[in-house]
């Protein structure tokens, strides 16, 4: 069984962390330094956030959009969930084909190493709002 | 860098702990499709063998310096004996492979009625070949590929992915290993950029390892090329994403580096030395191929790129000082103690750290004995461009399964090392 009952809640979650992190003043510059247009796609349940990452002008949409994603990633809500959590190597997913990506990927592999930053962020998101089921079936 | 096993104190405690080097993995993924032949007079067969592959009106993709060496035109005749018409002939690809020599050899191929491809060329026009399957199969642009695992599949595309049109390859170099990898690199000129497309079906179903095909080699190229595979190998063997199986290809193939490359840059003729460094760079794609690649590449990539430097010698230059960064992960300095018994370099008595800056120096020396430029400054970068080519290398796939996770600090400090 998927770990989020719908799309709302996918956007709750990560999109609300792809939010935060947009305005947050220490991880927000550096994320936007990747200048460019990320679109994830998730299924089970299909969602969509598309992310501008270009200095001083963040977005985050949640489902449709105008944007024009310049790299576009794909994969199952609960391996970006895990992801969040740090419980999945990237390097194995992208191999196995769990996550795909589509565009100019090098884009956004050089904010992998921030990644480490923000785990513990979207783990207390989950506490903070009382979802230890989510905290627990990842 | 470590000064032996017990120093794992601190910083080195942690690598150990964030990417061992030894044990049993979580995952590991081994696929090596491509059926390769190696040996004296092959070229005469190529239609012998490409029929078994289904082809049976073939179309080429070269270069014309290859052309120029008459290698089209004894591989010509090699199909047509085997009874593979030869549906044309694409000779316009250039040093780095783009866009529109992709394009255009897949509509030259297309109207000529083709039913497969086969590259005679380097990593460029295998490259070049192999993407243009892609479009001769599935249509598009090159650059609508752009991505990993992305090729047509079943079951709303995580099932098994569509064949591509048959490629077969004749390497006339040996180093990039394309004739055996899932992966092609094109160069965008107009967005100045180079990017990636790889998936299964992009294994060519054939590479044909023939000394005869690298006899017109010249010496730079070879050496260059060479160090390439050296790369890889060495790369592989230390990389975060090692495996038992790129462990056995990576030692394999630095052996026979070790013994042949001088004598195929130096003695030329020497077709025995010629045959096993193609053979050497086949087996070395096998790590890059499982994944297992490191930052010797992330900054060599960059500078083709932004300078148009050759690729394997950029690595060449690269290498020795990333294998000293990476040895400050103890499980690295060990396995480069394994490199250096290969080698014959290990120091007596020496801790993991001298085997690990033994191997440095070896490489440094190979490719000094084989008369290649030794600082990026010789061929083209410039000192000004650090700061965006350590930006680059940061986002390199390759800096992902890197050993030891750099940061573009490191990256600025390994290029000033080198310029």
């Amino acid at each position: 069984m998927a770990y989020f009952k719908d799309e709302q809640e996918v956007y709750q979650f990560i999109g609300k962390l792809f939010e935060d992190l947009a305005v947050d003043p220490e991880l927000g510059p550096k994320t936007q330094a990747a200048n460019t247009i990320v679109q994830y796609q998730y299924s089970n349940p299909d969602s969509v956030i598309t992310v501008k990452m270009m200095p001083g002008d963040p977005q985050v949409d949640c489902g449709p959009t105008d944007m024009e994603p310049e790299v576009t990633m794909t994969m199952d809500a609960d391996t970006a969930h895990k992801f969040w959590l740090g419980k999945v190597n990237a390097t194995v997913a992208l191999a196995r084909g769990q996550m795909k990506s589509k565009g100019p990927v090098a884009k956004i592999l050089k904010l992998l190493p921030i990644t480490k930053m923000i785990f513990p962020r979207y783990k207390k998101m989950l506490e903070d709002a009382g979802r230890q089921d989510l905290l627990e079936a990842a | 860098m470590s000064e032996g096993n017990g120093d794992l104190g601190g910083l080195a405690a942690e690598l150990e702990a964030a990417k061992p080097m030894e044990g049993f993995k979580d995952f590991t993924q081994f696929t090596a499709p491509t059926r390769v032949i190696s040996g004296r007079d092959l070229l005469g067969s190529a239609g012998f063998e490409f029929t078994k592959e289904g082809a049976t009106r073939a179309f080429l993709v070269t270069d014309q310096t290859v052309r120029g060496t008459g290698l089209v035109d004894t591989v010509s005749q090699g199909l047509e004996d085997g009874g593979v018409e030869v549906a044309g002939v694409y000779d316009d690809v250039p040093q780095d492979s783009d866009t529109r020599a992709v394009e255009a050899a897949a509509t030259a191929a297309k109207e000529a009625g083709a039913d497969a491809l086969m590259a005679v060329g380097g990593g460029s026009v295998m490259d070049t070949t192999k993407a243009a399957a892609i479009i001769f199969t599935h249509g598009g642009a090159a650059r609508e590929w752009e991505g990993y695992y992305l090729l047509p599949r079943a079951n709303e595309g995580m099932g098994k992915p569509e064949p591509l049109v048959p490629v077969a390859c004749v390497p006339t170099t040996a180093g990039t290993g394309s004739e055996t990898s899932w992966v092609v690199v094109i160069k965008d000129r107009e967005a100045q950029l180079k990017f990636q497309i790889a998936d299964f079906p992009l294994f060519p179903r054939l590479g044909i390892l023939d000394p005869a095909s690298t006899a017109t080699l010249p010496p730079q190229v070879a050496a260059g090329t060479g160090m390439d595979a050296l790369t890889h190998a060495i790369e592989g063997y230390i990389s975060g994403e090692w495996t038992p199986h790129t462990d056995a290809y990576s030692l394999e193939a630095i052996r026979m580096v070790r013994d042949n490359l001088r004598r195929a840059v130096l003695t030329p003729e020497d077709e025995d030395a010629r045959g096993n460094m193609l053979i050497a760079a086949d087996l070395a794609i096998v790590p890059v191929n499982c994944g297992a690649g490191g930052i010797a590449h992330s900054m060599s990539h960059p500078c083709g790129a932004r300078y148009g430097t050759p690729h394997g010698l950029t690595n060449s230059i690269n290498l020795p000082v990333v294998i000293e960064f990476n040895a400050r992960h103890p499980g690295v300095a060990r396995r480069l103690r394994d490199v250096a018994v290969l080698l014959g370099v290990e120091p007596q008595g020496g801790s993991d750290g001298d085997c690990a800056r033994a191997v440095a120096d070896w490489c440094r020396a190979l490719s000094g004995d084989l008369g290649l430029p030794q600082r990026l400054g010789e061929i083209g970068v410039e000192k000004e461009g650090i700061p965006l080519l350590a930006d680059d290398a940061m986002g390199d796939g390759a800096t992902l399964v890197n050993p030891v996770d750099p940061t573009p600090e490191d990256f600025i400090g390994l290029y000033e090392q080198v310029i």
